[in-house]
């Protein structure tokens, strides 16, 4: 059968699995960065290069909106609980973010932080304006208590997983990205649910290494992950290309009081309901699994589940306990299944 | 003139200029090229950072799992040593040993662990040296064909064996990078530490994951040893080349150790290269070829070889290859560790006839 994914060129996956993801990180290059810029510009993209340009010209023109729309600037007060030590800073309301109160305190705390915790409870991501004075508390994976941020990264990583796969498939491929359902650490793989134009997709290693390289290369471009909320009208004119995310925006925006979350990672723009982390560059080590068929759809597309497992950067682990845990990855996802007809309060576990 | 001092221009990188005075230093221009190719079994083995962040629970788990998934045979029990795959290539199916005047065996990666005296049946008391064979398996065969490393060996008719890669030395994986574990793949052995390579016949080509112990070497054979001599570090001629100095007194200023004269005068007048002088003393590779095995306890796989010549210090690694001095070679020779006909007769501790044994009746002197 025809491969399906452009395999990309033999030395460049060679090149991310000679060393692990995490290495890699800390030993990027100019050559390497210029090799993957260079890439980029001719990568062909499933959907088609307008229709992506023009999704991403109406998220700029509703951000500018939603910045201009600030008006007077007020002042806040962000209480910092933390190391070094605690701290009051005073920023702008809707216009600061954590980030910037990173920034304030030093160069490792705007590095290492994934998430914020906003007054001890709210998950917040980190490039998502403030409102209004809370205490502020900037959480990495080293915290004594990483559930939050843990789950934060799984459904980066299955966001990731859908950018990166946009860009390892053809276009003959037909590719539509279906959803991917809310993280669960415990079931030992994220999950992105794809429709492929054809039933018997059985993907050979070389493919699975390319996506994983895609992710791999993705960390190393080090995206940031914007957060937009948007009024279901906008989110249907910047999905109307997208068949099933047209189908699931009424749900969603009913669930949310008509606005909807959308996230951007570069070119890449989908619909999530919960943090993501800050940015592409504390995704470590990853690999993708396995591509399960699910169900059948329509006349000739099929549903298919991928699977991944990954470690965020600076976690090192042996190669015999990944193994183990990329063994377990390949599993079938017991989570919700796309073409499952769900029930009006499990749609609240859509991302 | 500055003092005789002369300024390497290479080394500073710069040019020196006093007044118009430039000094030139004359050489190739560059570092020595490397000319080596690495085998393909050499991989960064260790990993540079292990990571410290499993819980306790989980690092037990893994050390489970490691010891499930390798060949039980690994977890070193000499005893399961015996069920062995020898290659299943016509010639060996068919003729389980081999002529040794016109073939190689496989050799063997040992410890030199101790050197004890034992004694001979006529009352002469000998030297022994005590050599572990140490969890050695066979990793990996390449034929003669395609055999073609970048360092030779220095063997007659080297393009007629194959390479045979034997490991020793078991190591837990979580420690080793993945690509260096991908080598033991095949054999799906434990990884080990040490590799080496030995040249062998194709008739005398073994299954990778076969083990070697020291029912390999009969009792009465002779063995070649190479290993690297004990680093002596710098020293002086007198311990060196074993140079007689100068007495201690009678006159004798500040001449105690030294190395005298270097050399003599006329038209050759210059020291010679390859003159006698203090330097680096050991720690170089070296063969001592026919010694003798007196001993072998299987259960341990220990042999005491005759001698204390075996290079090295106690505790380091010896290659044991099969003699290639013609007095003292086999002719004929079984290629593994131990043929299957001859388990039954195996006993653990096989000595020498020569050799008098300690639990032995004690020996008489005739009177004179």
């Amino acid at each position: 059968m025809k491969s399906v994914i452009t395999i990309t060129h033999p030395c460049e996956v060679f090149c991310s699995f000679t060393m692990s993801a995490a290495t890699k990180l800390h030993k990027t290059s100019w050559c390497a960065l210029r090799q993957l810029q260079q890439y980029r510009t001719k990568a062909n993209f499933s959907a088609s290069s307008s229709s992506i340009a023009k999704r991403n010209e109406l998220f700029n023109q509703e951000q500018k909106r939603q910045r201009d729309a600030v008006g007077r600037i007020d002042k806040i007060e962000v209480r910092y609980l933390g190391l070094p030590e605690d701290v009051t800073l005073v920023m702008n309301a809707n216009i600061s973010t954590p980030y910037n109160c990173a920034q304030h305190l030093s160069e490792g705390h705007k590095r290492r932080s994934a998430l914020a915790l906003i007054d001890g409870s709210v998950p917040w991501d980190m490039h998502r304006p403030l409102q209004e004075s809370c205490t502020l508390q900037l959480l990495h994976f080293q915290v004594s208590e990483p559930h939050v941020v843990n789950k934060a990264f799984w459904r980066t990583c299955s966001f990731m997983l859908g950018a990166a796969l946009n860009r390892a498939f053809k276009p003959e491929a037909n590719l539509q990205l279906h959803s991917f359902p809310g993280p669960n650490i415990k079931s030992g793989s994220f999950v992105h649910d794809i429709v492929l134009q054809t039933r018997n997709w059985q993907p050979t290693k070389e493919e699975m290494r390319t996506v994983s390289a895609e992710m791999v290369k993705l960390a190393l471009e080090d995206h940031e992950i914007e957060r937009l909320d948007v009024t279901q009208d906008i989110a249907q004119e910047i999905f109307k290309d997208s068949k099933y995310k047209s189908e699931q925006l009424p749900s969603i925006a009913q669930q949310t009081h008509g606005r909807v979350t959308l996230y951007r990672l570069g070119d890449h723009i989908d619909i999530s309901r919960g943090p993501m982390v800050g940015a592409t560059r504390f995704l470590g080590k990853c690999t993708i699994s396995a591509a399960h068929k699910v169900a059948d759809e329509g006349e000739t597309d099929g549903f298919y589940r991928i699977q991944g497992v990954a470690l965020p950067s600076g976690i090192q682990l042996n190669h015999v306990a990944f193994g183990v845990l990329e063994e377990r990855s390949k599993k079938l996802n017991p989570a919700r299944l796309p073409n499952e007809p769900f029930e009006e309060h499990q749609q609240l576990q859509l991302s | 003139m500055l003092g005789g001092v002369v300024f390497k221009l290479r080394d500073l990188g710069l040019m020196k200029l006093t007044g118009s005075m430039v000094i030139h230093v004359r050489g190739k221009g560059h570092l020595n090229r490397p000319r080596i190719r690495n085998p393909h079994w050499f991989l960064r083995k260790k990993l540079s950072n292990i990571g410290e962040l499993t819980t306790s629970d989980n690092k037990v788990f893994i050390n489970q799992l490691v010891r499930e998934n390798y060949n039980e045979a690994d977890v070193s029990n000499n005893l399961k040593v015996y069920e062995q795959n020898l290659m299943k290539t016509e010639a060996s199916i068919s003729s389980p040993s081999i002529v040794i005047s016109q073939n190689r065996r496989c050799g063997t990666i040992a410890r030199k662990i101790g050197e004890y005296p034992l004694w001979l049946n006529n009352g002469e008391k000998i030297r022994t040296t005590l050599l572990q064979i140490i969890d050695n398996h066979i990793i990996s065969y390449i034929p003669p064909e395609k055999y073609s490393p970048a360092h030779y060996p220095n063997v007659k008719n080297v393009n007629k064996f194959g390479c045979l890669l034997v490991g020793a030395g078991t190591i837990n994986p979580t420690w080793l990078t993945k690509e260096y574990c991908g080598i033991f793949h095949e054999s799906r052995v434990m990884p080990k530490k040490m590799l080496a390579r030995f040249l062998v016949s194709p008739e005398a080509a073994l299954h990778p994951g076969t083990a070697l112990n020291v029912a390999h070497y009969r009792v009465g054979e002779f063995v070649d040893v190479r290993g690297k001599t004990i680093d002596y570090g710098f020293q002086g001629v007198v311990k060196r080349f074993g140079f007689k100095g100068m007495p201690a007194s009678h006159g004798v200023t500040k001449t105690h150790r030294r190395v005298g004269n270097i050399g003599g005068g006329g038209e050759k007048g210059r020291v010679w290269p390859g003159t006698k002088m203090p330097g680096r003393m050991g720690s170089r590779w070296r063969i001592n070829k026919g010694l003798q095995v007196l001993r072998t306890y299987l259960k341990y796989n220990v042999m005491w070889v005759q001698g204390s010549a075996v290079p090295g210090p106690t505790g380091g690694i010896v290659y044991l290859y099969d003699t290639i001095l013609p007095h003292r070679k086999k002719k004929i020779s079984s290629i593994a560790s131990l043929s299957y006909e001859n388990i039954d007769k195996v006993t653990d501790d096989i000595w020498s006839e020569k050799l008098h044994r300690f639990k032995d009746i004690r020996m008489t002197h005739k009177n004179e």
